[in-house]
């Protein structure tokens, strides 16, 4: 059998791979802090035997993570926190390890510890955040946490403790399976002081639109040309065996 | 089939969610003590086709991997426990809370349930109920005969009596507070019930340790913003164009192999 049906054959089954990559980040356009997954085609050899190098299959690969910065969306509530520019909110797992992530929906659960939206305890300086019960909460731009406990006037504002936040290296974090990011080397990351917040305002998903939705129109034209290469086969195949037949 | 397909199918779900949140907010622009609501997006999981990492061979890694994420889900709704504007009505039982807490209501079936609508009337017994005809805990019974309801911040309730120069006092209005109210389950007509995310309910008198102070006369009003909405209601409805965008274009690919194959 011709090698070139396989060779398409690859190539549009990776094309279907890369429309998913996009669709998803489409699918997230408005979910809070998401980050845009990038994908990349990259070509690989096939060694053959007889030393000619005809055959590179077309394979897609996720490279990583846009890490730009979303837009801050004004919500006006006290809870919700937005990073601004680079850098994580630290989050603890249910296996403990530290998980981190672009979205500041806090909450506050029954037991009164500072929650994410996905419900993982929120870390401070010294592990999760308890705050006690509170009238009002101010979260400052250096993430530190103040209330003013219940029953108590303004001039009784305490400060209770401060969002660990982090700013490691992107390339030494990834998204888990969760959609959370971790570090690779499973060590948690510092605290890092200059990381800044904005409390009152969200980040919104950093997926520019246009951009996913020129990258899948162009993908399906491609998946286009790779069925065609697979009917210029079937073609080449038929002239063989009509070339070879004996009438 | 193509995965594009159904992840695209949630999103168009999750839009779907969002339009109705929105709906649901701006049809309640003018109910009493209305909390509005925002629907809450995360990332579905992800599978990972290629682990980043995985051996190419004896001494080469994979520099990068596949991960393909399955698409977006409705985490929840998120009640906003923001403050509505008052707004004077003069009547004397409308009663408005300035600050946090709830008014304690008892259900048909005996449990209590929380309220911030304060649109109270009196029953046939003389009872103060709310619109629905539940009573307010702790009951507090006006005597026929009295004239003038009077609600203090405090929450006490008093009545003048005639022939009587000095007012009686019917009882006291307790408020509740909860650690978590974005936790509470909204059942309909104004009426929140504790749930194990809420925490329990911590009862007090107005304008004590936190709670809000009971303002006689004004009624809270919701507190959804209709601008916010409708500038939601486009990003929606742009979103969901383009998730559709995508579904017809995976539909698009599929028809060309099968017609061309």
């Amino acid at each position: 059998m011709d090698r070139l049906l396989y060779i398409s054959t690859i190539g549009a089954a990776h094309i279907e791979r890369a429309q998913t990559l996009h669709a998803h980040n489409l699918a997230n356009v408005s979910t809070t802090g998401f980050r845009a997954d990038f994908a990349q085609a990259q070509s690989r050899w096939v060694d053959t035997p007889d030393g000619y190098p005809a055959r590179v299959y077309g394979i897609t690969e996720s490279p990583g993570t846009d890490h730009s910065q979303g837009m801050l969306r004004a919500t006006g509530r006290d809870l919700d926190v937005a990073v601004e520019g680079s850098g994580f909110l630290a989050v603890q797992l249910p296996d403990g390890s530290e998980g981190y992530t672009r979205a500041g929906d806090l909450g506050v659960d029954s037991l009164g510890r500072l929650v994410s939206g996905e419900g993982f305890p929120v870390l401070g300086e010294g592990g999760p955040i308890a705050l006690p019960p509170f009238t009002q909460i101010f979260i400052g731009g250096d993430g530190g946490i103040t209330v003013q406990p219940e029953g108590q006037g303004p001039e009784a504002l305490v400060q209770v403790d401060r969002l660990k936040l982090v700013d490691p290296d992107p390339s030494e974090v990834a998204k888990d399976a969760t959609g959370l990011f971790r570090r690779t080397d499973g060590v948690p990351a510092p605290a890092d002081p200059d990381v800044k917040v904005v409390s009152g305002f969200l980040e919104d998903s950093n997926v520019n639109a246009v951009n996913e939705l020129t990258e899948i129109i162009s993908l399906a034209r491609q998946f286009e040309l790779e069925v065609r290469m697979m009917q210029m086969a079937e073609t080449m195949d038929e002239s063989a065996t009509t070339l070879v037949r004996v009438s | 089939m193509q995965s594009a397909l159904w992840v695209s199918k949630t999103g168009l779900a999750a839009q779907d969610t969002a339009l109705r949140t929105i709906s649901n907010n701006l049809a309640n622009v003018s109910t009493v003590g209305f909390k509005r609501d925002r629907a809450v997006f995360q990332d579905l999981m992800y599978q990972i086709d290629q682990q980043p990492g995985g051996m190419t061979s004896q001494d080469t890694t994979n520099p990068s991997g596949l991960q393909l994420g399955v698409g977006v889900r409705v985490a929840g709704t998120q009640k906003e426990f923001t403050e509505g504007a008052l707004q004077t009505t003069g009547q004397s039982l409308d009663l408005a809370i300035e600050g946090r807490g709830f008014f304690q209501i008892t259900m048909p079936d005996g449990t209590l349930g929380y309220s911030r609508s304060g649109t109270f009337q009196l029953d046939q017994d003389g009872r103060i109920v709310t619109a629905q005809g539940f009573p307010v805990e702790p009951a507090i019974n006006v005597p026929a005969d009295a004239n003038e309801i009077t609600i203090g911040v405090d929450g006490t309730v008093s009545v003048t009596i005639p022939g009587s120069a000095t007012p009686s006092q019917l009882g006291n209005l307790q408020l509740v507070s909860f650690m978590n109210p974005a936790g509470l389950e909204a059942v309909g007509s104004n009426l929140y019930r504790e749930t194990a995310a809420s925490g329990t309910p911590q009862q007090g008198t107005p304008g004590e340790n936190g709670l809000g102070q009971v303002v006689q006369g004004a009624l809270e009003t919701s507190n959804v913003s209709v601008v916010e909405e409708l500038v939601n209601m486009v990003a929606t409805q742009r979103a969901y164009e383009m998730n559709s965008r995508v579904i017809s274009s995976a539909d698009q690919m599929l028809q060309f192999l099968t017609q061309n194959v």
